[in-house]
């Protein structure tokens, strides 16, 4: 073991339950000074942080939240391989006193590994409140873990904590302390503990008393690790029969009487040392939980809540966005006389910052999404959600915690997508990650909200109501679909638990905010802007050159055609055509002709399958190459100008832009999140989901196209 | 019978849990072990999830986990 001195580094390892506050002691502890990065080769969050105190490093790595050192979810996997692989110095578990004796199961298991463990009493102030009460010294004495009482939030008891952690850490582990598991078990873990340790290799890189616990508990991955053991095949063997000899004398499974002998040690332990108030009080949470979790109450109540994020978003968000536009205009009037004039203005004017202005203005209304969002997961109402919404998703094959996830999808599919790693099972995982993209995300509201208006102007919000209402129905029929597909399986258990109501912190709300958000503006500065100048670059080369007497021949063509015609009117059908040919001669031109009959099913010219292709950098991107595509003619592509432009173009129909609403829902959102979906998934995964989402877009697309058509919708 | 089957309000004390393998081992690790005394505080309806209360914090769980779980029912006073 290294780092025991008094001046070395120390190597500690935070873990707890989830929910017993490790994030901000890990917060309180290391103050700034962390860094993310995930667990090779697993999509679980690593932070790692330090901190120095009198001359001493600390160097904390934070570990998933767990409730048990079994090996059934990634989570507890991650914990279990960092422990036994890295072997820190010490490990400080993070306990909530207002609920010991539970959080001290997961405790206990770290100390059978053998490396010194330190308890932080935590939420020592909210169990003062409830008349909580815990002699911390004797039950640290008891168990052979130094205990002390901290509150996370306020940063109060961290020193304490620290000394502690000093003195454990040059004690070395405890083998005098430990649980005892009673007079039947005993024999059995000693008779596979000397077995395990008459490998000595073996025994010094995995602790024997744990390995005979967890081999005893059946547990899969301890098997696996034994079998590197020179007698592995024996000791299994020897395990085995221990486990069938304590199923049948005590009539039930091996590892659910080990969990019991647990809980009553733990029981013996606190019997002297926590003094619970005589009858529970009524809380806050019971009286809130009355009615947010009523029986009937609690799926209306979820389907308002969210109708209220949705209202408070645009309500408060159109004052932002008002300025930020008004903004982007301004800039464009005043940039527009600076800059030389001819084809580069028009496309820096109304091409970029158009485009950039167009998205940058959406960003308050996702900002505030996410915040709303965060003060929901904060105060815990979403646990009250999964309880409210589990029997619905269920019923297609989801899962009551794909809620959150699928509800971040609104915002930005990056951050949602990751945010399914709260999902436990893996086909959970991959199911939510598949249908996220349907939750219209916030980059596809620019595209609805400019069709909407140009084609449904007196009912432009129900319009996107719509779509907003296709895409979480066609998400849970997909799931549905899904699961008696490509992704069939035992449903998961859903067994969670409820943490009481809690008033968020400031930090912890812009925290969250930040996280999701970064994502989304970076884009906007960086893709978006990058995406513009391609698409303007691709409208524009190679150059179409007017050969010499063509522009007469046009001019009198056109003349012809148009006999009543003024001079005026002459010059501006003329740069039409011309603008026209140039942009048919382009590269997105040949390229908007060569996919022209993959998209003319569903009733788009070649420039809306540009506008579709295009719009892989970034959804928004979509509203600034129609800009660039319609506006060229007619010199101006800012929003009003755009929306009647389109509605004059005999190409769009309302049948047309509602079907390329649809369309640009369900295909898949952009790069980015595509990127996110390979590093969660995996290439095959994306590949199927690609698939899935393009021919689910193409045919819901052409389905309603082709009917609207028959029944006449598009005149 | 089964923890399932009890109605909102009902206290119970655990018998045991009668399966092994994960849901039963993770039930087990939430603290349904014998003896322990708790309560079922409210159900969905359309039988949905059930919010039970053991060791002094809550749980959330479907029916078909709830069926993994015998219990005793309890009459008469909440104890501490
Ligand atoms: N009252 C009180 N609240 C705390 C304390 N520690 C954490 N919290 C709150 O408990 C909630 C969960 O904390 P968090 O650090 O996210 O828990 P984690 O799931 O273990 O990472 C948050 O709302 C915290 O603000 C504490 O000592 N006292």
């Amino acid at each position: 073991m290294s780092g025991g001195t008094r001046q070395g580094r120390l190597r500690i390892a935070l873990a707890g339950n989830p929910n017993a506050g490790k994030t901000s002691l890990f917060n309180a502890l290391t103050g700034a000074r962390h860094k993310v990065g995930n667990y090779p080769g697993v999509t679980v969050e690593k932070r790692e942080g330090s901190r120095i105190r009198e001359g001493r490093e600390y160097r904390f790595i934070d570990l998933p939240g767990i409730y048990s050192l079994t090996a059934y979810s990634i989570d507890e996997v991650v914990t279990r391989d960092c422990l036994l692989d890295e072997r820190p110095d010490l490990i400080i578990d993070v306990l909530d006193s207002t609920n010991l004796e539970r959080h001290l199961y997961l405790c206990l298991q770290f100390q059978e590994l053998g490396i010194p463990v330190v308890g932080a009493l935590n939420m020592s102030d909210e169990a003062k409140a409830q008349g909580i009460s815990i002699d911390s010294y004797e039950l640290g004495k008891i168990l052979g873990i130094p205990m002390t009482a901290t509150v996370a939030r306020t940063g109060e008891g961290i020193e304490e904590l620290l000394d502690l952690a000093d003195r454990a850490a040059a004690g070395g582990s405890d083998d005098l302390h430990r649980i005892s598991y009673g007079p039947e078990i005993e024999p059995r873990l000693a008779a596979l503990e000397l077995a395990i340790a008459a490998d000595p290799d073996f025994a010094r890189r995995f602790p024997a008393r744990w390995l005979a616990v967890k081999l005893l508990e059946k547990d899969g991955d301890a098997l696996e690790r034994l079998g590197s053991h020179r007698d592995a095949a024996a000791i299994a063997a020897l395990a085995r029969e221990s486990a069938a000899w304590i199923g049948t004398h005590f009539g039930k499974d091996a590892e659910i009487v080990i969990s019991g002998q647990r809980y009553g040690y733990i029981h013996g332990a606190t019997r002297e040392t926590l003094r619970l108030p005589g009858r529970r009080a009524a809380s806050l949470t019971d009286a809130i939980d009355a009615v947010v979790m009523h029986p009937f109450l609690a799926l209306p109540i979820f389907a308002l809540t969210l109708w209220g994020v949705f209202s408070l978003t645009f309500a408060l968000g159109a004052y932002p966005t008002a300025w930020l536009d008004a903004f982007f205009r301004w800039l464009a009037a005043s940039l527009g006389p600076v800059l030389p004039g001819g084809a580069l203005r028009s496309h820096v004017v109304d091409g970029v910052i158009a485009g950039v202005g167009g998205v940058l203005s959406f960003v308050p209304l996702i900002v505030l999404l996410f915040f709303l969002i965060s003060v929901l997961e904060d105060t815990g109402y979403m646990s009250r959600a999964a309880f409210a919404t589990d029997r619905a998703l269920h019923a297609f094959g989801l899962h009551g915690q794909s809620v959150f996830p699928m509800m971040l999808g609104f915002g930005c599919s990056v951050p949602a997508i990751m945010a399914a790693r709260t999902l436990k099972s893996p086909r959970d995982r991959i199911l939510t990650i598949m249908i996220i993209p349907f939750m219209s995300c916030g980059a596809k509201l620019p595209v609805h909200v400019l069709l909407a208006a140009a084609f449904f102007p007196r009912h432009a919000a129900a319009a996107v109501m719509a779509i907003y209402a296709v895409g979480v129905a066609l998400a849970l029929g997909s799931a549905w679909v899904l699961r008696r597909t490509a992704l069939r399986g035992e449903p998961t258990p859903f067994v969670m638990e409820l943490p009481p109501w809690r008033r968020p912190t400031l930090r912890g709300l812009l925290w969250h905010v930040w996280e999701n958000t970064a994502m989304y503006a970076r884009k906007a500065g960086t893709v978006i802007l990058a995406a513009s100048i391609l698409v303007w670059a691709v409208t524009s080369y190679p150059r179409h050159e007017v050969a010499p007497g063509e522009r007469e021949a046009m001019a009198a063509a056109w003349s012809q055609a148009h006999p009543a015609a003024g001079s005026d009117d002459l010059e501006a059908g003329l740069s039409r055509e011309l603008a026209e040919r140039s942009m048919t001669y382009s590269f997105a031109g040949r390229f908007g002709k060569a996919i022209e009959p993959l998209v003319a099913p569903l009733g788009f010219d070649w420039r809306i399958g540009v506008a579709t292709v295009t719009g892989f950098a970034a959804k928004e991107v979509v509203v600034s190459t129609l800009g660039i595509l319609y506006g060229v003619g007619a010199g101006k592509s800012e929003g009003a100008g755009l929306r009647s432009e389109l509605a004059a173009d005999p190409a769009w129909t309302p049948l047309v832009a509602f079907c390329l609403m649809l369309f640009i829902l369900l295909i898949p959102p952009c790069f980015a999140a595509l990127a996110t979906m390979k590093t969660e998934l995996g290439w095959s995964w994306l590949g199927f989901a690609l698939a899935f989402q393009l021919s689910l877009g193409w045919l819901v697309a052409f389905a309603v196209f082709s009917i609207g058509t028959m029944i006449g919708i598009a005149a | 019978m089964l923890l399932s089957e009890l109605a909102p309000g009902a206290r119970f004390r655990v018998q045991g849990v009668t399966i092994g393998r994960e849901v039963g081992k993770r039930l087990a690790d939430m603290g349904f072990n014998n003896g322990v005394e708790g309560e079922v505080v409210r159900r969905l309806f359309l039988s949905g999830p059930m919010q039970v209360r053991i060791l002094g914090y809550n749980l959330l769980l479907r029916k078909s986990e709830a069926a993994a779980v015998e219990v005793q029912a309890e009459t008469g006073q909440p104890s501490p």
